[in-house]
């Protein structure tokens, strides 16, 4: 995946257990995050931030000297970078969804590493797209700043459609993503009714990505669910 | 209370008919048992006659025969016989009293037969030649010559006593109706507030009126029924509250656990085997962090404080991104998953709530999972019915036995049980599906699936 630029950001990590964050750290690093800094308590993530100017602040919400809540709008007067928060309490998942905080993504504690890269690298690539941001496919790259498809040389344009689908699956990279979802991405909310132009356009990205659009390798059928982007280099 | 005011309001009218009934009656039968008493004391005019008829006269004077002087004596009546022709009294009795004259002129004569001699009642017979005059002892009789009558009243007689009598029935009417109305009024806040005991809600009734006595008891009553409420509700409150505070203090810990169980499982640099530990710590790490959600919404969901938000869902949709969801996170593959919707139908709508429901359909799934270590297929279809949305997720893994699976449809979980309970003790997960279902006015049926191992159920109302 054309992504390693991604893993250049500079993450503070904010949370008041110093074994939480040399774990979420190690997982960092292992997932080939270099520029990473930790801080225990509200007044070291502000003094932290000020010098380090992060790229993305993951935030623990109870802090012994005040709530990761009030901690985001003190780092947002500061500086736009995306946030993630973890929090112990399920209960706190109502005020992500229901109050529109602010926060990027949120994820409940026990949390698995994968998942935790996986949403990271979901909210960089969301918030950091590259200046020539080529993607990688088995037979084709996609220009996402130009909205065309390179195929053995030739440029081939892609509709507003095709380019809302292609982002949402490739945002997804590796995943599947549900019918229901790339409707949505392709036609807003609540979109029923829409599987057939779906299939429709989803049959004609293929002939533009693929070499042989009825032996799809790059963007792939889960027969009744969804589909599948697949992207060289990841 | 309102259909009891009237029975009770008949019972006393009931009450009062049957009452004036019976003292009519009492006041006849008393009347007549008065009177018969009465008759054969009530005829000295009579013995009067039968004296005089009985007083002969003889060569040597006047005589009264024997029976009818002892009777006289017996009764300690005197008598005298007053002659036509000289007013004298020519025969008497032989105790006559000192005080009755022997002479008497036509005056004495008239006050006599309509009064007394001396406080004597007295009583005439006629004879030929003159009177015979009974004296009755003093205050045994009350001569009522004197008052006279208007023909009119003793005419009108039989209607004044009708009317006397009505009221009187009317006054024992009226007295009920004051006595039982202020009954009434005492009674009825005590009914209204004895029916709103069971609502559970605080009853007050002011203590005052005939029947204080039982509103301070109703009072009291309702003060402990609430006090017991609050106390109740406190506990439930603090035991849901105990399991989210004991769940979110392992939240963090299990963190680090998982966290670094992942990465020793990844470490291509360690033995094989001990990679194999690391990823059965992973494992069981995974099983803990979802037996502390379920623990949590388990017991919200049972002492009702998880809010239910409910709005217009595609149920197509939502289970269909649960399935993507796992297959998005099942790496190895262990667990693929068959989507056995039609494909016609890309919507069925039920009234949800999007994250309870979506829980529900994981938790089934993860069901799955947990029951087959060595891997298994799962089915999920959703179908859409008349009435009904069926959510099915099922499996060809080991399934149960039909002993177990009717326990599972029928017994209650041993986390709500009130018994002690001994027995194999199955997940919470099922328990979260079932009590969300519930809440959604469904239910969760389990049954054995076609594909050999367990099929799970969701029959949700369809919103048309």
């Amino acid at each position: 995946m054309a992504s390693e630029y991604l893993k250049t950001k500079r993450i503070l990590l904010v949370d008041d257990e110093p074994e939480l964050l040399d774990m979420v750290g190690s997982i960092l690093t292992e997932g080939g995050f270099e520029r990473i800094k930790t801080a225990g308590s509200v007044k070291e993530a502000i003094a932290a931030a000020e010098e380090f100017y992060p790229e993305l602040a993951i935030l623990d919400v109870m802090l012994p000297d005040g709530s990761g809540f009030s901690l985001m709008k003190e780092l947002r007067d500061s500086g736009d970078y995306p946030i993630l928060f973890l929090t112990a309490r399920g209960e706190e998942e109502d005020k992500f969804k229901g109050f529109g905080l602010g926060a990027d993504d949120y994820m409940v504690k026990p949390f698995s590493p994968k998942e935790l890269l996986y949403r990271i690298m979901a909210i960089l690539r969301r918030c950091y797209k590259e200046e020539d941001s080529l993607v990688k496919l088995c037979h084709s790259e996609i220009d996402f700043a130009r909205a065309e498809v390179v195929k053995g040389g030739k440029s081939i344009p892609l509709t507003a459609k095709e380019h809302a689908l292609l982002l949402a699956l490739y945002r997804n990279a590796g995943r599947i993503v549900s019918i229901d979802a790339l409707c949505e991405a392709a036609w807003g909310e609540n979109p029923f009714g829409y599987e057939n132009s779906l299939m429709a356009h989803i049959r004609r990205i293929r002939e533009k990505i693929e070499q042989n659009p009825s032996r799809p390798v790059s963007l792939l059928t889960v027969k009744g669910l969804g589909y599948k982007l697949m992207v060289e280099g990841d | 209370m309102m259909n009891s005011i009237p029975k009770l309001i008949r019972r006393f009218v009931g009450i009062w008919l049957l009452s004036s009934f019976l003292l009519i009656v009492l006041n006849f039968v008393m009347l007549v048992i008065v009177a018969l008493k009465q008759s054969p004391n009530g005829t000295p005019w009579k013995a009067a006659e039968q004296a005089a008829a009985a007083l002969k006269r003889t060569e040597k004077g006047y005589v009264l025969s024997g029976p009818v002087s002892d009777e006289l004596k017996s009764h300690h009546v005197w008598a005298i016989f007053i002659e036509d022709a000289t007013h004298q009294v020519v025969w008497h009795t032989d105790h006559l009293p000192d005080s009755v004259p022997l002479k008497f002129s036509l005056s004495d004569v008239a006050d006599l037969t309509r009064g007394y001699i001396d406080g004597y009642p007295t009583f005439t017979g006629k004879l030929e030649q003159g009177l015979m005059v009974l004296g009755y002892p003093k205050d045994s009789f009350w001569k009522h010559m004197w008052p006279s009558w208007d023909y009119q009243f003793i005419a009108n007689l039989p209607k004044m006593i009708l009317f006397l009598l009505s009221i009187n029935v009317a006054l024992i009417f009226l007295i009920y109706m004051i006595a039982n109305s202020r009954l009434l009024k005492s009674v009825r806040p005590i009914a209204n507030g004895i029916q709103a005991l069971p609502t559970g809600k605080p009853v007050y009734i002011r203590e005052r009126g005939l029947l204080s006595e039982l509103s301070v008891n109703i009072n009291r009553t309702s003060e402990v029924l609430q006090s017991q409420n609050d106390q109740l509700r406190k506990k439930e409150t603090a035991r849901a509250n105990w399991i989210a505070g004991v769940s979110h203090d392992i939240r963090t810990p299990l963190s680090m656990v998982m966290g670094y169980a992942e990465q020793l499982k990844n470490d291509s640099g360690l033995p094989d085997s001990v990679q194999k530990k690391a990823m059965v710590i992973y494992q069981q790490s995974q099983r803990m962090s979802n037996l502390i959600r379920d623990l949590n919404l388990a017991s919200k969901l049972e002492y009702n404080m998880q809010p239910v938000k409910q709005k217009r869902e595609n149920a197509v949709a939502l289970v269909r991104q649960v399935v993507v969801d796992f297959m998005n996170t099942d790496i190895e593959k262990k667990y693929p998953m068959e989507w056995e919707t039609e494909d016609t139908l890309s919507s069925c709508f039920v009234n949800a709530d999007r994250d309870l429901l979506k829980r529900a359909v994981s938790n089934l799934i993860q069901n799955c999972i947990n029951h087959n270590e060595n891997g298994c297929t799962v089915y999920v279809s959703v179908q859409s019915t008349e009435k009904s949305c069926n959510i099915c997720v099922e499996d060809d893994g080991i399934g149960i036995s039909e002993a177990e699976r009717k326990a599972l449809n029928t017994a209650p979980h041993y986390m709500v049980c009130d018994t002690n309970t001994t027995g194999q003790r199955h997940g919470l997960g099922l328990k979260i599906v079932k009590q969300i279902a519930a809440s959604h006015g469904g239910k969760t049926l389990v049954e054995h699936s076609s594909h050999g191992g367990l099929a799970v159920k969701m029959i949700l109302p369809r919103l048309q």
